[in-house]
């Protein structure tokens, strides 16, 4: 059994580096993927082995594309992900492995938060539920107040509601399938929109320097890794509010607006969230991501021993993962340096498309065409991108205040 | 002047893609099948079949779950108390769901406790083909 596990932790890793290096490819597409291969597997408890260390994989090299594929000039990066600007500095393998630092370190920090809290989670699941609606406005609200300008604040109200308007009508028609719609989606809202920002603004990689050193202090890493990790466990309980929301608040709330301790809390909201999506399979039997909706289909109800096993699987192949990812954060932008930038992105631009056309139909593509739209509109208004989370807040808010039918029955949808 | 345009030309195209969107969500129907052919394979998928209802139960809050099936087949269909609401504006109620009964449902096709469900969504998606 150890032996036949350890087999299929190597085949997710290298499975999950491979999707993870694809820009555009997210775990929620690989895993359905890989959930059709169950019939050569002889137990579920293989491909849940499988299942998780796709996920958990992807969750750290996903990075590579985000940080090395969406760089754009110097006078527009603050409008983009934190891991440009480093990039930008001629420090994309800095940035890389501060995405693993917070990855491992707060897989460790949330697992210790976990077992602290275990017993608290199922009521402060019951108290909270009642609840969610004014926590999802209050979000909404943060991420308005937080921008810098009436005219800034504008732009973002118009964003979270075309993004929001759009998400209802996506989410919740039969163009494509639910379990796929997110894929055009979210690649256009924040891949594809970034990629073609990126041919405009005729951006190359700069030469990386040799010096990867993490320049940051230690009360800083603590500090960003603690609370991704308490940020991590709370995105688990409140629905619609993703790592990016909750990297925004934790970002002015906690004081990490700085690139570096940023890019640590993402991260490690990320992983956080993973583990606390996994465990609360067991605590509250409620699945939180994608993985933990396949581990239920795969596992049904779990046990103390599954989640413990499945606790060891994330983090034997995160750690080797985070090797893999530094390795690979090293000497792949030594090639794209030499390579045409603008060439390489719209091959990266082409290759997406033609995968939503292949996944999700011609409907799909309509999708892709709307949220890049979106995307760029978001961009060009130089507001931060999160409020492309429109997609998904707006349908949550209506869902929980009980709005939704109301408004599908005006829109007649 | 440039940074205008560019903004000018990504709201139109963002508006004329939510236009497309909507008139192709108002007018999409999910594919129809049969009852035996609803396999854990569509869940995540919208699909519109048919049975007869041979279970029913009605919830204090206001849901109330259908279970329909043809031969061998057992799908569960919950209408939730939102949904029964809506359903009330169209003049259908609990009442009117009678065991024996053949309905026609569309909706997503979901898995709750290892058990396949249909879920509707707008009024249309539930209709009863026979008294």
């Amino acid at each position: 059994m150890i032996l036949e596990t350890v087999l299929l932790v190597f085949i997710g890793i290298a499975i999950g580096v491979f999707a993870g290096l694809i820009p555009g490819i997210h775990v929620n597409t690989t895993i359905p993927l890989i959930m059709s291969l169950s019939f050569l597997l002889p137990t579920p408890y293989y491909l849940a082995v499988l299942v998780i260390s796709v996920a958990v994989t992807e969750m750290f090299i996903d990075y590579i594309p985000s940080i090395f594929l969406g760089a754009p000039e110097a006078d527009t990066s603050l409008s983009v992900l934190p891991g440009h600007r480093l990039l930008l500095e001629g420090r994309g393998h800095e940035a890389i492995k501060l995405t693993i630092l917070g990855g491992i370190g707060s897989l460790l920090v949330s697992l210790i938060f976990i077992a602290l809290l275990a017993n608290s989670f199922q009521y402060l699941y019951e108290v909270t539920r009642p609840y969610v609606q004014y926590l999802i406005f209050g979000v909404m609200i943060f991420m308005f107040i937080t921008e810098k300008n009436l005219k800034k604040m504008l732009s973002s109200i118009l964003i979270l509601s075309m993004t929001g308007i759009f998400g209802i009508l996506v989410l919740n028609s039969y163009l494509v399938p639910a379990q796929e719609v997110l894929f055009p989606s979210l690649t256009g809202l924040f891949g594809l929109s970034t990629l073609i920002v990126s041919i405009f603004e005729r951006s190359s990689i700069p030469k990386q320097k040799e010096d990867s050193r993490m320049l940051i202090s230690k009360k800083e890493i603590v500090k960003s890794l603690i609370l991704a990790s308490i940020a991590g466990i709370v995105v688990g309980f409140l629905p619609a509010v993703g790592i990016s929301e909750a990297g925004t608040m934790v970002q002015y709330l906690g004081g990490s607006g700085e690139s570096r301790s940023f890019l640590i809390t993402i991260s490690g909201i990320n992983v956080a969230n993973d583990v606390f999506s996994l465990v609360s399979l067991f605590l509250v039997g409620n699945p939180r991501s994608g993985a933990s909706v396949a581990i239920q289909g795969i596992l049904g109800e779990l046990m103390f021993f599954d989640v413990v096993f499945l606790i060891g699987v994330v983090m034997l192949t995160a750690g080797v993962a985070s090797f893999l990812t530094s390795y690979l954060g090293k000497i792949i932008p030594k090639y794209l340096e030499k390579m045409n930038y603008k060439v390489l992105t719209i091959s990266v631009i082409i290759f997406i498309t033609c995968l939503v056309l292949f996944l999700t139909g011609p409907f799909g593509l309509l999708i892709v065409f709307t949220s890049t739209s979106l995307g760029l509109l978001c961009s060009f208004l130089e507001i931060r991108r999160s409020h492309c989370m429109g997609i998904l807040l707006i349908p949550s808010l209506l869902f929980f205040t009980g709005l939704n039918e109301v408004v599908f029955s005006v829109l007649g949808i | 002047m440039k940074k205008d345009f560019l903004i000018l030309i990504c709201f139109l195209t963002s508006v004329v893609g939510l236009i497309l969107i909507y008139i192709a969500a108002i007018n999409l129907e999910p594919k129809q099948i049969e009852l035996k052919d609803v396999t854990s394979e569509l869940v995540g998928r919208s699909v519109l079949t048919s049975g007869k209802i041979v279970y029913k139960k009605t919830h204090a809050a206001g849901h109330l779950f259908l279970t329909i099936s043809d031969e061998d087949t057992k799908i569960q269909i919950p209408l939730f108390a939102g949904f029964m609401n809506t359903l009330k504006e169209v003049g259908l109620t609990e009442n009117d769901f009678e065991i024996g009964l053949k309905i026609s449902v569309s909706g997503l096709v979901d898995e709750y406790q290892g058990q396949l469900q249909i879920i509707p969504r707008r009024d249309g998606d539930i209709k009863i083909l026979n008294d």
